[in-house]
């Protein structure tokens, strides 16, 4: 399914994809900029393909979908993907497409949305997530909203000439912090 | 790939599974004692369901699936993902489930040893990797003999059985295999050492 729209703090929001954004994300996946970290930077999605993606997104049963917007624009995606509703447990997952927005804490604050919605609205009782050790924005980002490493896998991915481990981290509903979750879920007036 | 040929261990054989090997199968992911231990490799199903998902599997580009059986006599299955693009060539062992009446006999590890053969003997597979419920004393003692070590470790992962239990990740190095097994475990003698 895809999710809805949460807005958060400097002009940040996640938002149900569009057929326009499957596109970017496929555009994206091919640059060099941003699939440092994520690979394999080639696909079998084409442009053409983009509405298939989208309708098999729509719905999965096993997974929730955003795009992420800063500014009105937008500029990545993020996830639950894998929801074992047996477990009540699902990896997350994140990417800017945008290279050139990065330090601007956008990844951060799609984190803090998305795990409110998390654990707000889908009763789930764990995520987990496995990211490169080395792309430490994406990590701490994670962190932020709860996460905590449980492991490292070593020599997890090869770039130029040196070899990356991975980050494996875990967030359950309780080691989300209080004080951050973000509107509606803390306004006033809310059922909770 | 998608499903393997033979690999012989001293006590078991891996093979590859068959139509008639499938109401086993079905058997199994139905015994609660193998949904307490693990994952299953999909749900119970009519005979009909389980023949095309052996025919889908069959179809599978970088997961193979081999039956285990001792004595001419089916008792388990293996399934693996093999290959890997970014990182080093690797196997994740994704269900390997021993009948129940079967266990504490030895097949589990001398199955266990003989597919590890395949990976690093045969294919030349830099690691191996998989997960495990942190209770399955049984697997873990023959992952820890074999050479895995546990790389992370994820807290009430699976549910079952009234309660959460955590999952354990463990990974094992070409470098263990070599070292502890490598002598020991080879397929073929080497070239010019067959006796004529």
């Amino acid at each position: 399914m895809f999710g809805p729209r949460i807005v958060g703090d400097n002009g940040i929001e996640l938002r149900p994809p569009t057929l326009e954004d499957y596109k970017l994300f496929t555009d994206w996946q091919m640059r060099p900029e941003v699939t440092r970290f994520w690979g394999p930077r080639f696909t079998t999605d084409t442009v053409a393909t983009a509405e298939e993606r989208l309708k098999r997104h729509l719905e999965s049963n096993d997974s929730v979908s955003w795009s992420i917007a800063y500014g009105g624009e937008t500029v990545g995606f993020t996830g639950i993907f894998d929801i074992s509703w047996t477990d009540r447990d699902g990896e997350t997952g994140i990417f800017i497409g945008r290279h050139d927005l990065y330090g601007k804490g956008i990844a951060s604050e799609a984190v803090r949305l998305r795990m409110a919605f998390i654990w707000n609205e889908l009763g789930l009782h764990r995520t987990h997530n496995w990211i490169a050790l080395a792309n430490e924005g994406s990590w701490r980002a994670n962190q932020k909203s709860g996460y905590s490493q449980i492991g490292t896998y070593p020599r997890s991915w090869f770039r130029s000439g040196e070899w990356f481990d991975e980050w494996l981290g875990e967030a359950f509903p309780n080691t989300f912090p209080a004080g951050k979750l973000p509107s509606p879920w803390r306004d006033e007036g809310h059922p909770k | 790939m998608a499903l393997g040929g033979i690999v012989i261990g001293k006590r078991t054989t891996l093979r590859t599974p068959t139509e008639d090997d499938l109401p086993s199968y079905s058997r199994w992911m139905a015994d609660m004692r193998v949904r307490r231990a693990a994952g299953v490799w999909h749900q119970p199903a009519m005979p009909a369901t389980w023949k095309e998902r052996l025919k889908e599997q069959a179809k599978e580009q970088r997961a193979v699936l081999w039956s285990i059986e001792t004595e001419g006599r089916l008792i388990g299955l293996v399934r693996a993902r093999l290959g890997s693009l970014e990182g080093p060539p690797a196997a994740h062992l994704q269900h390997f489930i021993v009948d129940p009446d079967q266990w504490r006999k030895g097949y589990g590890w001398d199955a266990a040893l003989a597919l590890h053969r395949y990976f690093f003997d045969y294919l030349d597979l830099k690691r191996s990797g998989f997960e495990l419920r942190a209770d399955n004393v049984a697997a873990l003692r023959i992952a820890e003999r074999l050479g895995y070590t546990e790389f992370g470790r994820g807290h009430q992962v699976h549910y079952r059985d009234g309660a959460y239990v955590d999952e354990v990740w463990l990974v094992m190095q070409r470098e263990a295999w070599d070292e502890r097994w490598a002598e020991k475990e080879r397929e073929y003698l080497p070239l010019g050492k067959a006796p004529r």
